[in-house]
């Protein structure tokens, strides 16, 4: 029992860990109706701004904080180079484009920097969080409590005025437009919170991982966590992060030494099918019915 | 960071322009003869990103050392570097411009573009060395008569492994050992030879593996925990071998029983503070540090002056001076080939130079290899290290292990090739 729990445990602290990548997806969806397929090259420029900041001598939270503002200008810059030029253009287009620049971060980022994996000391050491039996990787425990408190941030976020503007532009551009919001600056804040998470996400993980092109494989992940908990739902990214992390833990426990081979991903791909298949807006995605 | 390591990095993963800078730094009077053309045509971007900056640049530097000293027979050398990501299509067009443009010598540094091309290496007759990658059966000179493993592979690694944990433990028989490896056919290749020692041991073997790219091991390492084995084999590349570190220490195994494969590096090791992971093993096939006179040298007529290829905190790591040794044994079959042959260089001429390396040491920097027309990995000799905290230090004597199991795992692999075909 509780070798099952301890998986149980570990993987919602990892699905905590996917949440954070996931969020970063959500709030430009939720802002601006794009599928953001750049995440995780973000997460990984993320973890290499802050790496850089370290490296210049900063501690490694005045450096955290540093790149989250490196991070929201990066966001701003992203909008005004490449997504401004596509408002109004068919959404394929604007995805397509995200998975452009996924593309030209992974090679960008270690071309300029150097390709071996950088660490981050976050100043969490080795030793595990001991619950009874169950042991608990604390460098997890600590990315799962500030996953907690950015969606906390998140769903206020949205409550605000600035927020509710935002999911009128996802919404619909030209009625946002008409009604005098600003889309191309609704567009680049969303791009700009994305950073943010962009930098939770990279520091986290690049303190459990070490930061090098690999972050970006966060994004199969994250992906799965989005199509589970529906594509615009802060909740959702949750939820999602959490049975994602546990189905990813607990099955593998127990197949893995069955089947001689790992079976994480397939567990990831088979919730993705499956939800596409049965409720293809996810647990708390919004179900658009049109009059035709 | 300095502007010029930004500098140097954009250069080196650029590859071409460090090319002509070596051409460009050759001495005046070894442009006489023409020079010798070595290909590394290596994965800068992708896959073998923990390693290929680091390799390069030892490369790099040795052969700048050796134009600086005359280079071979007075031929100096030119190294073409290029990237080709890992990608079997992008290395074969690579290869075939590189052999276009006269070179004899060709490196990868990379398992699916040196599978790709060591067929056509052999019909060519262009050598190619093949360090700790690639198939195994390239060990036999016989099968593949152009590709050079030159140094233990991974079976051998393993097996050495095995070795030192018997004789530390006096026997292996009643042992409970967990191999933790990458699900990848890298990850997988050791496995035969751990079962079959395992039959004749008398220990228990349990595989765990992790999917890739390893980042992720949370549940490997409960399930490890849960089976509760005496000293465990990690075998990963990358990020995913400080992740396994982390996993099992987290999960309260000491650090003095976790083994590793070649490849973990300072790099990987930097993560740790303090004492936190002092006493984890590794396999070592060149020495690590500048205690060395070839890598004294190094630093004497090439980083001083200025004209290192890269980041001089990196000189002496492992990754360096695997790069150093690689084309010190290359340097070494190319002048036993001259002296013997006489030039111009060719393919044939280089690889019976190969075939003549006896004992070489490159000054101490690697164990005693003696590659024959039938042994290409060179012996299989390596020794076991263990990290202090701040470097790998040498816990045996350079040797190997097991090598008849690895040799019929050899010969059943080409076996099992010839039925297929």
């Amino acid at each position: 029992m509780s070798y099952f729990l301890e998986l149980l445990v570990n993987g919602a602290l990892t699905g905590l860990m996917y949440s954070m990548v996931a969020l970063g997806i959500v709030l430009i969806y939720k802002s601006s109706g794009v599928l953001n397929f750049s995440q995780g090259a973000l997460v990984m420029m993320g973890g290499y701004a802050v790496w850089q900041l370290t490296e210049w001598g900063l501690p490694i939270w005045l450096a955290a904080a540093a790149a989250l503002v490196v991070m929201f200008l990066f966001g701003l810059v992203i909008e005004r180079v490449l997504l401004r030029t596509m408002v109004g253009q068919p959404i394929i287009m604007i995805v397509m484009l995200t998975l452009g620049l996924d593309v030209f971060l992974r090679g960008f980022g270690p071309g300029l920097l150097g390709t071996e994996p950088k660490q981050l000391d976050i100043g969490v050491g080795l030793a595990p969080l001991i619950m009874g039996d169950i042991l608990a990787n604390r460098t997890y425990a600590v990315g799962a409590l500030i996953a907690l408190a950015l969606v906390v941030l998140a769903l206020l976020f949205f409550r605000t005025r600035l927020g509710t503007k935002l999911r009128a532009v996802s919404d619909d551009h030209v009625s946002s437009w008409s009604v005098g919001i600003s889309v191309e600056r609704a567009v680049a804040i969303s791009w700009g919170l994305a950073g943010l998470c962009a930098v939770a996400g990279g520091t986290l993980w690049g303190a459990a991982q070490g930061v090098d092109w690999s972050l970006t494989a966060l994004l199969f992940p994250a992906v799965a966590v989005v199509i589970l908990g529906g594509i615009d739902s802060i909740v959702g990214a949750l939820l999602g992060g959490l049975i994602i992390g546990i189905l990813g833990s607990v099955i593998p426990g127990y197949v893995d030494s069955m089947v001689g081979g790992s079976t994480r991903d397939v567990v990831t791909s088979l919730v993705i099918l499956l939800t596409i298949l049965i409720r293809p807006y996810g647990m708390f995605g919004r179900e658009d019915i049109e009059r035709i | 960071m300095k502007h010029t390591d930004l500098a140097l990095r954009r250069r080196t993963v650029l590859g071409a322009a460090a090319a002509a800078g070596l051409g460009a730094a050759l001495p005046v009077w070894a442009q006489g003869k023409d020079p010798i053309q070595f290909a590394t045509l290596l994965d800068f971007t992708r896959v073998y990103t923990f390693l290929t900056d680091e390799y390069s640049q030892g490369q790099q530097d040795y052969i700048k050392l050796v134009n600086l000293e005359g280079g071979v027979d007075g031929h100096p050398i030119k190294l073409i570097i290029k990237d080709h990501a890992s990608y079997p299509e992008r290395g074969i067009a690579q290869y075939n411009e590189a052999k276009a443009a006269g070179a004899v010598f060709f490196d990868f540094l990379s398992s699916p573009v040196a599978n790709a091309l060591m067929p056509r290496a052999d019909e060519d007759h262009l050598p190619m060395i093949a360090f700790a990658h690639g198939r195994a059966d390239a060990a036999d000179g016989q099968a593949f008569p152009y590709v050079f493993p030159s140094a233990a592979i991974y079976r051998s690694q393993a097996a050495l492994l095995l070795k030192y944990i018997d004789e530390q433990e006096g026997g292996l028989k009643g042992k409970k050992i967990a191999f933790v490896h990458i699900d990848s056919a890298f990850g997988k290749e050791p496995i035969e030879l751990l079962e079959r020692v395992a039959k004749t041991k008398g220990f228990e073997l349990k595989l765990y593996p992790y999917p890739v790219p390893g980042t992720e091991q949370a549940a490997t390492w409960s399930e490890v925990r849960k089976n509760r084995p005496d000293k465990i084999i990690i075998w990963g590349a990358g990020p995913g071998q400080a992740v396994s570190i982390r996993g099992a220490v987290t999960n309260g195994i000491s650090p003095k029983d976790i083994h590793s494969v070649l490849w973990l590096s300072e790099s990987d090791m930097s993560a740790f503070k303090g004492n936190e992971v002092v006493g984890v093993k590794r396999v070592t096939l060149v020495n690590t540090g500048s205690d060395n006179p070839i890598l004294k040298r190094i630093v004497e007529k090439v980083i001083n002056p200025g004209n290192g290829s890269g980041d001089k905190k990196r000189v002496g790591w492992s990754g360096y001076n695997i790069g150093v040794a690689s084309m010190a044994i290359a340097v070494e079959a190319a002048t036993l080939a001259l002296k013997n042959g006489g030039g111009p260089l060719t393919g044939e001429k280089l690889k019976a130079g190969f075939e003549m390396i006896k004992g070489y040491t490159a000054d101490g920097l690697m164990p005693p290899l003696t590659i024959t027309a039938q042994d290409h990995q060179g012996g299989g000799q390596g020794l076991i290290s263990e990290w202090d905290g701040k470097r790998w230090a040498p816990k045996s004597d350079w040797g190997s292990a097991y090598q008849d199991v690895v040799w019929d795992l050899i010969k059943e692999d080409q076996a099992k090739a010839k039925e297929k075909k």
